[in-house]
C-alpha cells in the first residue's frame, strides 16, 4: 500500500474537497438558523444542471474563465431562490417546532427533484471540464489529472474565502454574534432577519457554486441531490454542527478513512467512512470543534 | 312440471348474476368488450427512466395490435400503475388490479419486485411477465408458475462471455466493475461461468479470472476504485454498473486511461452512458434487450417507426422491446386458448413460440424462461455524429438456445468457479 500512498492521498484530497464544496452551505445555514436542511443536495443537483445549461448555450466550457463565470452565475441563480426559499418557508417556520422545518425541506428536496425531472427530463447526462482542465500530468506514477487538481483548488478557496468573511469581516462578526445569542443581537439593534435572510442566501449559493464547480465532477441525473448528501452530513456532524472550520477539517478526515478503507477492504467499499463516522462521533460527540456554532 | 314461483325464480336468477360475476370474460370472442392488460412498472423514483421505455413501449404494442384487428377480435386495452421500484408498492398496486379482474400483468423490471410477485400471483391466481428484471433466482430458487421472464435472463452474461471469446481470444484476463449489491454479484459469478466454459471450448485457453472491484452504489467518487483497477492484470474488464453511477465511473476512468487498451464489456446499459459522455465515451460493448438498428424482424421494424413516431425518440432502449414481448406473449396466448383465464393462459404461455421486435422466441416450459437471441452492440465515439456524438460501430447476435443454463426450476444455478 505504501507505494499507492501518494494516489490515495492525492484521492483523499478530491474526495474530501468535493465533498467540502457541498457541505460548506449545509453547515453554514445550521450554525446560524439550526435548520438542517434536508433539500441542499437537491438545490445543489440544480445549480449542476443550470451549470450544464449555461454550458449548451454559451461557449461557457471554451476557457476555464468561462467555465468560473458560469459557476459564479449559477451560485447567484440559486442564491436567489435561497432567498425565496427563506421568504416562503424558513421564516414562516422560524418559530414552530424544528420537525416541521425539517419536514418542510424534505418536501423542497421532492420539489427539487420534480423541477429537474420537468426541465431537464430523466436522462443521464454529463459535461466535459474545459481545455485546461481536460488533460491529466503525471508525477511518477501518480495520475494527476487537471480538472481534479482544480476541484482541490477549488475546495481550498472556498474554506479560506469562507475563513475571511466570517473572522475577518464585520458582516462575519454579527453572523457570529447571532449564531451565539440572536436575542442578544436585537437587543444592541442588529436586523437579525437581514442577517438570517443573508446567510440563507450565502448557503444557497454555496449550493449552486459547488454544483457549478462540479458539473464535470460527475455525471447529472435526477438522483443527483443524494449522491453526495450523505458525505455532506456526515462531515457536518463530525466537523461539529455549524462549524466551517470543522466540516473542513471532518471532510478530509473522513475522505482519508474512505481512500485508506477501500485499499485496505476493497471487498466492502465505502465501509470505512461510516466506521470512522461512528467512532469519532464515540470520542467526540459533538464533533471536532464543538462550539456548536459557527466558527 | 312444477310452476316457477317468486322465491325459486329470484334464487335462480342471484345464482346465474353470482356465477357471471365470478367469471365475466372467461371466453374470448364472446363480446367486443377491450381485453384488460396491467401494466405494472415504474414510473416515478429512481427507475422511472427505465419505466418510460416500458410504457411507451406496450402502449406501441398495443395500438400495433389493435390496428392489426385485436386479439380474436378484441382490442387490448393496458391499465398502468406505478410500482416506484419497491416490492411494497408493487405488490399493493397489483393486488389492486387483481381486484379489479385484470389477471394479466407485465412491466416487472426490478428483481426484488419481480421476486415478490411469484407467492401473490400464485395466492391471488395472477400471472406477471417480467419486461427486463435479471435475477436468476426468478427462473430457478424462487421459480413460481404464475411469473415469466418473457426477456433475456441471466444467461445474457453467458452470451456476452461467449462472445469475447469468439471476438478476442488473447484477450483471456478478465476483472469486474461490480456494484456492491446482489444482482451485481450475480451478474460477475454468471460471466465469470460464461468465460470458463467459452474460453476453453472456442480459444483453448484458460482464462485468468482477477478479483473484481467492488464498487458502491450511488457514488459521486469512483477515484479509489478506477485506480483499483487500473492496477490490475487484467485486459478485459465487465462493467456491471448502470445509469447515473456508470457514466460518472466512466467519465472519471477517463484521464486515467482505465479503458484505453484494454477490452470493456459493459453489462446493460445499452446508450445511457454514451448518450451521457457523449464523443467522450469509451469504446465499449454493451448487452442490449433489443437493437432497434438490427432489423431483426418485420414485427421489430414496424414497431420502431411507431415507436418513433409516437415518442419522437430515435434511440429507443431496449426494454421497450421486452414490453412489446410481453404484449405479445399475452396475445398470442390468448389467440392460442381462446380464454384470458390464469390457468388457460399459464398452460398457453409454457412453450409458447412467437414473434417479437427481436424475432422468434419460445418460453421454455419448465421453468418459464423465454429463450431468444442475445444482443450486443458496439459503441465507439464519432465526433461526425452531430446530435449524439458517438456510434454503433458492430452489432452481434448470439442464439440462446446455445447459451442459456439448464431449466432447473426450484432449485439454485450451479456456477463454474474460479480455482
Amino acid at each position: 500500500m505504501l507505494a499507492d500512498l501518494p494516489t490515495l492521498l492525492f484521492n483523499t484530497l478530491i474526495w474530501g474537497m468535493a465533498t467540502f464544496l457541498v457541505a460548506a452551505g449545509l453547515t453554514m445555514i445550521f450554525g446560524i438558523l439550526h435548520v438542517l436542511n434536508f433539500s441542499h443536495g437537491g438545490f445543489f443537483m440544480i445549480g449542476a444542471y443550470v451549470a450544464h445549461s449555461l454550458a449548451n448555450w454559451s461557449s461557457a466550457m471554451a476557457n476555464i474563465w468561462g467555465f468560473l463565470l458560469a459557476s459564479v452565475i449559477t451560485a447567484a441563480v440559486i442564491g436567489a431562490v435561497g432567498l425565496v426559499v427563506d421568504r416562503a418557508i424558513f421564516r414562516r417556520l422560524a418559530h414552530v417546532d424544528g420537525a416541521y422545518v425539517l419536514v418542510a425541506t424534505y418536501a423542497l428536496l421532492l420539489v427539487c427533484n420534480g423541477v429537474v425531472k420537468l426541465i431537464w427530463g430523466l436522462n443521464v447526462v454529463s459535461a466535459s471540464p474545459p481545455p485546461e482542465l481536460f488533460d491529466v500530468s503525471f508525477l511518477g506514477n501518480l495520475v494527476l489529472p487537471h480538472y481534479s487538481i482544480f476541484v482541490i483548488v477549488a475546495g481550498l478557496a472556498v474554506f479560506l474565502a469562507l475563513e475571511w468573511l466570517i473572522n475577518m469581516t464585520s458582516v462575519g462578526r454579527l453572523i457570529q454574534a447571532i449564531a451565539i445569542d440572536p436575542w442578544m443581537a436585537r437587543l444592541l439593534g442588529i436586523n437579525v432577519g437581514l442577517i438570517y435572510s443573508a446567510t440563507v442566501i450565502i448557503g444557497f449559493a454555496l449550493a449552486g457554486l459547488a454544483g457549478g464547480l462540479l458539473v464535470a465532477n460527475q455525471s447529472l441525473s435526477p438522483d443527483l441531490a443524494g449522491i453526495f448528501i450523505i458525505q455532506a452530513f456526515g462531515v457536518v456532524i463530525v466537523g461539529g454542527m455549524g462549524s466551517i472550520r470543522g466540516a473542513f477539517l471532518a471532510s478530509l478526515l473522513l475522505g482519508l478513512a474512505d481512500s485508506f478503507g477501500t485499499a485496505l477492504l476493497p471487498q466492502m467499499p465505502g465501509l470505512f467512512f461510516f466506521v470512522a463516522l461512528a467512532a469519532i462521533l464515540l470520542i467526540r460527540p459533538r464533533g471536532l470543534i464543538a462550539s456548536g456554532r459557527l466558527s | 312440471m312444477s310452476k316457477l314461483n317468486r322465491r325459486a325464480f329470484l334464487a335462480s336468477g342471484a345464482g346465474a348474476a353470482l356465477a357471471l360475476s365470478a367469471n365475466p370474460r372467461i371466453v374470448v370472442g364472446q363480446t367486443n368488450e377491450p381485453i384488460r392488460l396491467g401494466v405494472v412498472t415504474p414510473l416515478s423514483g429512481p427507475q422511472e427512466f427505465i419505466g418510460s421505455f416500458v410504457k411507451n413501449g406496450a402502449e406501441v404494442a398495443v395500438d400495433l395490435i389493435n390496428k392489426a384487428g385485436g386479439v380474436r377480435g378484441r382490442p387490448l386495452a393496458l391499465e398502468f400503475r406505478d410500482e416506484k421500484a419497491n416490492p411494497a408498492a408493487a405488490t399493493t398496486v397489483a393486488r389492486e388490479l387483481l381486484g379489479m379482474g385484470i389477471n394479466l400483468q407485465l412491466g416487472t423490471i426490478a428483481s426484488t419486485v419481480a421476486l415478490a410477485y411469484g407467492p401473490l400471483m400464485q395466492a391471488e391466481n395472477g400471472i406477471n411477465l417480467t419486461c427486463g428484471a435479471g435475477s436468476e433466482k426468478i427462473n430457478h430458487e424462487n421459480y413460481s408458475p404464475h411469473v415469466f421472464r418473457i426477456g433475456d435472463g441471466t444467461y445474457r452474461m453467458r452470451a456476452q462471455a461467449r462472445m469475447m471469446a469468439e471476438k478476442f481470444p488473447d484477450v483471456t484476463s478478465w476483472t469486474g466493475i461490480i456494484p456492491d449489491h446482489e444482482y451485481g454479484r450475480t451478474v460477475w459469478a454468471i460471466y465469470v461461468d460464461g468465460l470458463l466454459e467459452f474460453y476453453p471450448k472456442i480459444t483453448g485457453k484458460q482464462p485468468q479470472i482477477v478479483d473484481p472491484i467492488i464498487v458502491p452504489y450511488g457514488s459521486g467518487d469512483y477515484r479509489n476504485f478506477i485506480t483499483q483497477a487500473a492496477r490490475t492484470e487484467a485486459r478485459g474488464i465487465v462493467n456491471a454498473t448502470y445509469g447515473g453511477d456508470a457514466a460518472t465511473f466512466f467519465q472519471q476512468a477517463r484521464p486515467f486511461g482505465l479503458f484505453n487498451n484494454r477490452i470493456l464489456m459493459d453489462v446493460a446499459n445499452e446508450f445511457i452512458v454514451a448518450n451521457a459522455l457523449k464523443t467522450q465515451v469509451p469504446k465499449h460493448w454493451t448487452g442490449t434487450h433489443w437493437y432497434y438498428g438490427a432489423s431483426a424482424s418485420p414485427i421489430g421494424e414496424s414497431f420502431y417507426k411507431a415507436y418513433v413516431a409516437k415518442t419522437g425518440n430515435k434511440m429507443p432502449m431496449g426494454w421497450a422491446g421486452e414490453a412489446q414481448a410481453a404484449v405479445a406473449a399475452y396475445a398470442a396466448a390468448i389467440a392460442k386458448t381462446g380464454s384470458t383465464e390464469t390457468k388457460a393462459i399459464i398452460e398457453a404461455l409454457k412453450g409458447l413460440s412467437y414473434d417479437t421486435v427481436t424475432g422468434a422466441r419460445t418460453i421454455r416450459a419448465e421453468d418459464n424462461q423465454a429463450i431468444k437471441d442475445l444482443e450486443m452492440i458496439q459503441i465507439e465515439p464519432d465526433a461526425s455524429a452531430a446530435d449524439v456524438g458517438f456510434k454503433v460501430s458492430d452489432y452481434v447476435k448470439i442464439p440462446g438456445a446455445g447459451v442459456i443454463e439448464p431449466a432447473t426450476p426450484g432449485q439454485a444455478m450451479v456456477l463454474r468457479k474460479s480455482s
